[in-house]
């Protein structure tokens, strides 16, 4: 059987599902890419047993394949060959072979029914829909929040609610937590899920900012999947609680300043670099009308940046991991960032001032 | 009395303790061969006229080993660590009682607070012997040691063994030299006749590597490592192995009596009865997984301590031995995250040969009131208490964390 494919047309959707592969993986068959070409389509899968990416491949083609192919090598063959190439696939036995212009490559491939696919979990929960450029703003908004091997486990994931016509969704490490949300065109009963940390970011790189095409999520029984486009995602959620975000959202803090976002960023990144490198803690002096950035480190260097606030009521000395300040003013779109303030020891909220759903809270350090 | 220069360092063994322990309980058993290690079905029966009936060792089907074998079963060529299966072509009619650490760990109860009664300082080294820093004792060390052995004697009815010499090295060397029931005192001058002609590989910390490649250089005895130089010792061992073989040698050891012993790891594993196939018997290897954990998590907690890191340890079925360790962001102390994460040493782990034997380590202990307070400096976010309308409150509770 032979079957011709374009280079182009094949590297894209190669991009997209590579991802997940595991490079070091005790089951060989999980570095290898599910081929199936049939009825003029051809369909691409990979999974880490955890998640798993199907998408179709938008070209007609002629022939029919099902096998499974490492997928690092497939796609460093497709990447390195020139513009333009076609490629034609043969297929025998337990090799598959690769011709393009001059070139020619023999590969191993293992058999597609032994590809551990995973399946939409039956009895469905809820099903809604989104634009693909929303979720991604939302998941952009909160994923660098989400704990990373935190032994927490049901941290290094991101909670994604839905209650009544709201979606609300959530990551926190444990230090600072960043909350968003949004309206659906439907009311549900509460629902929520924890997406693993690897398929927030997974989703996040094949998701289109500039698409307006739905995404369609399904909560299902230990399960999510999102299908938008050709692409297909499945993944297991994590088992836990995720704790109250409402708990830790303040409402009352009185000390609040606005400030413009580049001008604070800049200001803290320029702080940082003598920030001690263990702690990265810094000190933030507000008094009447001023806000001060002091860092020092262990060589006893120091940096100072000074802005101008419109400011007047209780002066705060209080420290900061600077790392947690910079996530959160790189992610945020908006201009004028609103800090509010209760003590040196309570939290400190950080909201946008266009995005009335957007939140950030962020525990100081003792100084 | 002249004040007493050097340092009296006793090591107390018991004689074949486990042993001992059942021959206490079953009296009849004096003077036959019996060793320990069975399973609870070879548990003795009661007949009904109230005598026991025992198992022997052809009962026994199995891979266990021996823990302990009396000096009856010794003479029949049985040791510890024997295997059992081993054992019973040598002495099928000796006589197998199962291992019971329950009774065992009461005697050592009993012994060491003994120990303990004669002098404060004792160092636990194990079930069955522990090190007791005797130097501000009066009395000849004979004397010393007679009293150890009589307190001991009193609280179990067991005998032991007990070296007194100037420091541990010495102390845990000359205990060995008249079991069962003896006493052994020696002093630096009782070196080159006592201590030198024995074999180097009874020196704690020469094993089966170091004594091989002592013979390779034609070193058998003590004597033959003393009688070469730092310097060689050195250039065939590595510096600081090299210059501590010369130091023990010569009978050096300057190690301190420590009463309060910090550990090091806590670990649990399991043999298994027959060989486990991963996919097949997953549920039991699962199940098994999750129990050894589970005591791990137990014995941490019991201690007082987490740990930062985990490791598992598994032999296949051809005896080859794998471990993967993990060092963990934070300490941890609950089964359900010591699974989790021994979970993913475990994916580490290519499993196409069947499963003998499966182990769960913790290390990097931290006592659990030290671990608290490890990034004190940061402030945590409070999920306990409600924050809506009111200022925020720093995080004070912790056991959320681990929760």
């Amino acid at each position: 059987m032979q079957i011709k494919i374009n280079r182009e047309v094949l590297l894209k959707p190669l991009n997209n599902v590579t991802g997940i592969v595991e490079r070091r993986h005790t089951l060989p068959i999980l570095s290898n890419l599910l081929v199936n070409i049939k009825q003029q389509e051809m369909h691409l899968t990979a999974t880490d047993l955890e998640m798993q990416i199907s998408l179709k491949v938008p070209t007609d083609i002629e022939g029919e394949l099902s096998t499974t192919i490492s997928a690092k090598k497939l796609l460093d063959i497709c990447r390195s060959l020139p513009d333009g190439t076609s490629i034609e696939m043969v297929s025998q036995d337990n090799r598959i072979t690769l011709k393009a212009g001059k070139s020619r490559f023999n590969l191993q491939t293992l058999p597609a029914a032994d590809y551990p696919l995973m399946s939409k979990a039956s009895g469905q929960n809820i099903s809604f829909t989104i634009s693909q450029a929303e979720l991604k703003r939302l998941l952009k908004q909160v994923e660098f929040a989400m704990a990373q091997q935190d032994i927490r486990y049901y941290l290094n994931g991101l909670l994604m609610e839905v209650n009544g016509d709201q979606l609300h969704v959530v990551g926190t490490d444990g230090h600072r937590l960043s909350y968003t949300n949004t309206t659906l065109d439907q009311t549900f009963e509460k629902n929520e899920v924890i997406l693993p940390r690897k398929t927030v970011l997974e989703l996040t790189k094949l998701l289109d900012e500039q698409s307006e095409s739905p995404v369609v999520i399904d909560l299902l029984n230990g399960q999510v999947s999102f299908e938008f486009g050709d692409i297909q995602l499945i993944s297991k959620v994590i088992d836990g609680k995720f704790p109250d975000y409402n708990r830790v959202i303040p409402s009352g803090h009185q000390n609040t300043f606005e400030v413009n976002r580049q001008a604070i960023l800049s200001a803290l990144q320029r702080a940082s670099i003598l920030s001690n490198e263990k702690y990265r803690s810094i000190r933030m002096v507000i008094t009447n009308g001023q806000l001060k950035l002091i860092s020092t480190n262990t060589e006893q260097e120091e940096a100072e940046e000074e802005l101008e606030i419109l400011y007047d009521k209780t002066p705060l000395d209080i420290g900061f991991n600077v790392t947690y300040l910079i996530d959160v003013l790189n992610n945020l779109g908006d201009e004028q960032i609103t800090f509010a303030f209760a003590d040196a020891n309570s939290s400190c909220l950080i909201t946008a001032g266009s995005d009335a759903n957007y939140k950030y809270v962020v525990m100081p350090m003792r100084i | 009395m002249p004040v007493l220069k050097t340092r009296r360092i006793a090591h107390i063994d018991m004689d074949a303790f486990f042993a001992s322990c059942e021959l206490s309980r079953y009296p009849e058993l004096k003077g036959l061969p019996v060793v320990v290690g069975g399973r609870s079905s070879h548990a003795p029966r009661i007949r009904e006229d109230g005598t026991h009936a025992f198992s022997r060792l052809r009962d026994y089907a199995g891979r266990g080993v021996l823990t302990t074998a009396t000096y009856e079963a010794r003479a029949l060529g049985l040791h510890s660590a024997m295997p059992t299966m081993h054992a019973a072509k040598l002495a099928p009619d000796a006589i197998l009682l199962p291992v019971n650490f329950e009774l065992y760990r009461h005697y050592s109860r009993l012994f060491k607070e003994a120990i303990r009664s004669i002098s404060p300082l004792v160092e636990n080294i194990g079930i069955d012997e522990v090190y007791a820093d005797v130097s501000m004792l009066p009395g000849e060390a004979n004397e010393i040691a007679q009293q150890l052995k009589s307190a001991v004697f009193t609280a179990t009815g067991l005998t032991c063994s007990v070296g007194i010499a100037p420091n541990k090295l010495l102390a845990k060397l000359c205990s060995e030299m008249q079991k069962p029931d003896g006493i052994t005192v020696i002093t630096l001058s009782d070196i080159p006749f006592r201590i030198w002609p024995m074999p180097a590989k009874k020196i704690n910390g020469i094993g089966p590597k170091a004594s091989a490649k002592l013979e390779s250089l034609e070193i058998k005895t003590i004597g033959q490592i003393a009688a070469m130089s730092e310097a060689w010792l050195v250039q065939h061992f590595g510096n600081s192995y090299g210059r501590w073989l010369h130091r023990v040698s010569h009978g050096q050891d300057d190690r301190p009596v420590i009463t309060e012993s910090v550990p090091v790891s806590m670990s649990r594993e399991t043999t298994f009865e027959r060989n486990l196939h991963a996919v097949r018997d997953k549920p039991a290897l699962s199940q098994a997984f999750t129990q050894l954990c589970e005591r791990v998590a137990s014995d941490l907690q019991q201690k007082g301590y987490t740990c930062r890191k985990i490791g598992i340890k598994l032999r296949f079925d051809d005896f080859k031995t794998v471990t993967r360790d993990l060092t963990l962001p934070a300490p941890i102390s609950d089964a359900k995250s010591l699974r989790l994460f021994c979970g993913k040493c475990l994916k580490r782990i290519a499993l196409d040969k069947k499963i003998r034997l499966l182990g769960v380590k913790a290390s990097g202990l931290v006592p659990t009131d030290h671990s608290v307070h490890a990034d004190a400096a940061q402030f945590t976010l409070d999920f306990t208490v409600d924050e809506r309308g009111g200022p925020g409150k720093l995080d004070s509770v912790l056991s959320d964390i681990l929760a």
